[in-house]
């Protein structure tokens, strides 16, 4: 579930920060998910726990686990994190590399509304 | 925790550590990485408490180490030097261990021999490179010091036999807070296992510091304009703030090594208004040699990836 690349140029923390925000933005992990303790996450994954401690400092910070005192973390709210400013980072410069190479304002406004009709039909059982 | 305060340490004439300081803080793994005769080695000698300094301290905890027994029954060094325990046996040694550190545990080396299979009544004359490695590493862990040196930890043992020995440290780091430091050359087990690393030259450190604080300062920037793009000299990207450690051109991509974290790059760069934006992590090796080359070492041509 947490499979990282040790030979990848993006950090190791940053890696387990990413997988973790995947699996809490599509539902794997819903709210209130305990994850496991950074020790024992350290031993699975046979990854320095002072990186898996960095990883869940990062991710409490943007609010997306809380942790509660001597019972663990969990996954919080997804939709109050700050999650949304980093993906939207990223929606933006895709934007702005398909702008660049020629395609209309328009195309890209119904390409939108597209994805989001497509999600909305097929993803009634996670919405409701 | 272990400090170096102006550390300086000769060989009769030859100044092999030049007034050296460093923090390695208890719990973290720490990475010694230079080049050949830079002076990893001494450094772990002079932690481990075997070498005076001429100049300078070396303290555990604020107290020095050097020739004092309880001071020294923390640390465990394992050399790759290991011809003194020729004649021994690996039952021998941990006997030998158990009376100088007292948290030694047979329990956990026996633990460790049932995954890594080494002959333990024959003496270690019989036993190949790598074996005679895995051995004492394996009697360093036993020992259960607080902290653990190794010096070319990695060296001779093959992948499978790294990636078990990394684990048990990992496993020691997490039960027992051990403190691990490491001297390699091989900078991707660097990168696999340490959180921290000191990057020494010319009897100097380069810079010591989180692993992850150095490569979000460092990037590789691939750059490039459509139509017409105007030729564009260092002098004009260093003048929006931007330090480079190194500036190629090929075709109509310029290629960067800029220091500075990802937002302020993307900000500075922002006016100039590229076509094509690539922000690349470097890879630990790379920052090892753009860093050296910065100071002049290494020869290197700069072979930019097609």
């Amino acid at each position: 579930m947490y499979d990282i690349d040790l030979q990848s140029r993006i950090p190791i923390y940053e890696q387990l920060y990413r997988r973790i925000v995947e699996l809490a933005v599509n539902g794997v992990l819903p709210e209130g998910t305990q994850l496991p303790s950074v020790r024992q996450l350290a031993k699975d994954l046979s990854v320095n726990p002072n990186t898996v401690s960095k990883a869940y400092q990062n991710l409490e910070r943007d609010g997306v686990i809380y942790s509660l005192a001597g019972r663990g973390s969990f996954i919080g709210k997804i939709e109050k994190a700050d999650v949304h400013t980093d993906l939207l980072k990223e929606f933006d410069l895709a934007v702005q590399n398909v702008l660049r190479v020629g395609v209309s304002e328009d195309k890209l406004c119904d390409r939108i509304h597209k994805i989001a009709q497509d999600s909305k039909s097929g993803g009634k059982e996670n919405d409701s | 925790m272990i400090e170096l305060k102006q550390v300086t340490k000769k060989f009769d004439d030859q100044t092999i550590l030049d007034a050296i300081s460093t923090r390695i803080p208890k719990g973290t793994a720490f990475g010694l990485i230079g080049s050949n005769g830079a002076g990893k080695s001494t450094i772990l000698r002079l932690i481990s408490g075997v070498y005076q300094t001429d100049g300078g301290e070396v303290l555990l905890d604020g107290k020095p180490i050097y020739d004092i027994p309880d001071q020294k029954r923390r640390v465990f060094f394992v050399s790759d030097e290991t011809t003194q325990f020729h004649s021994f046996t690996i039952k021998k040694l941990a006997d030998y261990y158990k009376h100088f550190y007292p948290r030694f545990s047979y329990e956990l080396l026996e633990t460790m021999l049932k995954s890594i299979t080494l002959p333990q009544h024959k003496p270690l004359s019989t036993f190949s490179k790598g074996m005679k490695r895995q051995a004492i590493t394996m009697l360093g862990v036993a020992a259960r010091p607080e902290y653990l040196l190794l010096d070319e930890a990695f060296d001779g043992l093959d992948p499978s036999m790294r990636k078990l020995i990394r684990q048990i440290l990992i496993d020691r780091m997490v039960e027992d807070e051990m403190t691990v430091i490491v001297s390699t050359h091989n900078l991707a087990e660097i990168n696999e296992l340490c959180d921290s690393a000191a990057l020494i030259h010319d009897s100097k450190i380069v810079f010591s510091c989180a692993l992850d604080d150095i490569r979000s300062n460092l990037h590789k920037l691939q750059l490039g304009w459509s139509t017409k793009a105007p030729e564009y000299s260092r002098e004009q990207f260093e003048a929006l703030g931007i330090e480079i450690l190194r500036f190629e051109k090929q075709h109509s991509i310029y290629h960067l090594v800029a220091r500075g974290e990802e937002d302020q790059l993307r900000e500075k760069l922002a006016p100039m208004n590229p076509t094509i934006f690539d922000l690349i992590p470097l890879t630990l090796e790379e920052i090892f040699i753009y860093e050296l080359e910065v100071l002049g070492y290494g020869c290197y041509k700069f072979d930019t990836e097609a």
